[in-house]
This record gives structure tokens, sequence and C-alpha cells, in this order.
């Protein structure tokens, strides 16, 4: 299966999704006013991706900024993995990076973490 | 020919700005390059950096509100439809940032949003909290694109109430007014 890449700009974050590895990253900023399009094809790969059983994978996450719709989309991806974990003997772990003085990327962090069961791990940066 | 300083005083304009203390408004389209403006003239401001970041949270949720549900709208040829227009500054007093946003909208619309505004304001950060994250769970409302999530954004990140007024309430469409203050000091 190809791997999936978006180049990141101001508004939309750099998406790498290696389908050998497993080891899917984004990296930036985010707040594309029609996120549903946007994600759209995440979504769509993430959906093929994870339709083979017992893969590893590990998520990055090392925004700098995201609006409240791509904080939608987010819980929407973590919730997939979580689905997978369960449903399909998934090897599934987050890493959630944020810079050390950004006490509110480190919350929202925390609350990801809340929300799905899944190995989540908050690295400062 | 008429002088054109007779129609608009771009000093009263200024005067009027300063005397407010605006650092910054915009008014038109809210495009994401407009967006990614604001963005960098906020942090590139002199102010503690988290403050920062959080200014630019709450005036990109605002633009958001105004590009999506403005009822106010001009075609972008560049998005290939209608785009929210309205305004947004950037001021303060002596402890706050304040940032207000206007727009026209659906005057039938005033009564939910002010009983959403209210609900919200007096939720205290923890209930804030489980209320975004509630939310946030909740499914897609169907036919609108944004997260149901602003308001809450907002008063989170601010620490503040978000403040509404209606001007020139008219039977089909009214003008709102939002404004949030963000403390100075942490």
């Amino acid at each position: 299966m190809d791997n999936f890449h978006i180049e990141g700009s101001t508004y939309i974050p750099t998406i790498d999704f290696d389908a050998e590895s497993g080891v899917l990253n984004i990296e930036g900023e985010s707040y594309h006013e029609y996120t549903i399009e946007f994600f759209q094809p995440v979504f769509e790969w993430l959906e093929k991706f994870l339709s083979t059983p017992e893969r590893d994978v590990t998520l990055n996450f090392k925004m700098t900024y995201f609006n409240t719709s791509s904080s939608r989309r987010f819980l929407e991806i973590l919730t997939m993995l979580e689905d997978y974990q369960f449903d399909n003997n998934g090897n599934v772990e987050i890493n959630w990076y944020y810079e050390e003085s950004d006490i509110d990327m480190e919350e929202s962090g925390e609350e990801y973490s809340d929300d799905v069961d899944l190995p989540f791990n908050l690295i400062p940066y | 020919m008429a002088n054109p300083q007779d129609h608009f005083s771009v000093k009263a304009f200024k005067e009027e700005l300063n005397a407010n203390s605006i650092s910054l408004a915009f008014q038109g389209v809210f495009t994401h390059d407009i967006l990614s403006l604001i963005g960098h003239s906020l942090r590139d401001a002199p102010n503690n950096q988290i403050i920062s970041k959080r200014l630019f949270a709450i005036a990109i949720e605002m633009a958001q509100n105004i590009h999506h549900y403005s009822a106010e709208k001009v075609y972008s040829e560049k998005d290939s439809r209608k785009i929210g227009i309205g305004i947004i500054a950037i001021g303060e007093d002596y402890k706050h940032h304040l940032i207000s946003s206007g727009n026209y909208i659906e005057s039938k619309d005033i009564e939910n949003i002010i009983e959403r505004s209210d609900f919200i304001n007096q939720l205290d950060a923890d209930e804030l909290k489980e209320y975004y994250r509630a939310q946030r769970k909740a499914p897609q409302r169907k036919d609108k694109p944004g997260a149901n999530l602003g308001f809450i954004d907002m008063v989170r990140k601010s620490g503040n109430p978000v403040e509404i007024t209606i001007k020139d309430s008219k039977d089909e469409k009214s003008f709102f007014i939002l404004t949030v203050r963000v403390n100075k000091e942490i």
C-alpha cells in the first residue's frame, strides 16, 4: 500500500503516514476552515491501512496550534485507532509532543489521553 | 469632483483606533491568508508567548464563526463558495487584551446563541473541560462545518466569559458583537 503525504503550510499540518513501518506523523498547525473536507483523504487512507489486522502503529502528534474543528478530527483519528486496537489486535501507541512551555498543548494531550484507551505518551521538547 | 476627505478621513479613523488602543483590525472576507497574517502579527507582538497563542486561538475561532455563519456572504472564486464577512479588532485596556468580532447573523438564531453563551459562561474550569470533551465526542452537527466548541474554547483560553451585544436588530438580520477579554497576567 502507498504511503500518504500532505505538505504542510501555515494552516495545514504536514502529514506523513508510512504504511510499511506504521509510523504516522502529524506535525505543525491546523486551522483549515473545512476540516471535514481536508481530512477526508486522511480518513480514507487510514481506513484502508487499518483493514489489515495486527499492525504496529505509532502515531506522533507534534502540533503547535490547532483549531476546535481540527480537534474534533483528531479525536476521530484516535477513536479509529482505539477501535483497531481492540477489534483488530492492533498494537497502537500515541506520542503527543508539546513545547515545554506550552501548557495548553500539554493539557490538550492529557485530555485526549483520557478520551481514548490507548498507550499515550506526553513528551515535552 | 468631491475631495475624498469629505467622505472619509484616514486620520480620524486612525485617531479612533488609537483612542481605543486597537492594535489590529480587519474587515472583509476571512480567508486562510488573512488568518495566517493575523496569526503572525499576534505572535510577533511583545506578549508572553502563551498569551499570544491564546489570543491567536480566540481570533481564529471568531474568524471561523464569521466565515461560516455570517449572514452577509460574498462569493469567493478561489474557494468556489460563499464566505462570510465581518470585522475583528484587537485592542487592550489596562488589565486585558480585548478581542471583538462583529457580523450580521439571522435574528432567529439570537435566542439560541445567548442561551448557549449564558450556559457556558456560568461553568467553572472543570465543568468547562468536561463539557468541551463531551461536545467533542458528540456527532458532528448536520450542515454545520464548525465543531460547536468555539465559545467553550474562548472561555477556557481567556478565563473570562464571552460577552455578547446585539445591535440594530431587525426582523431578519441583527448585528452580533462578541467580545472576549484575555487577562494580561496569567
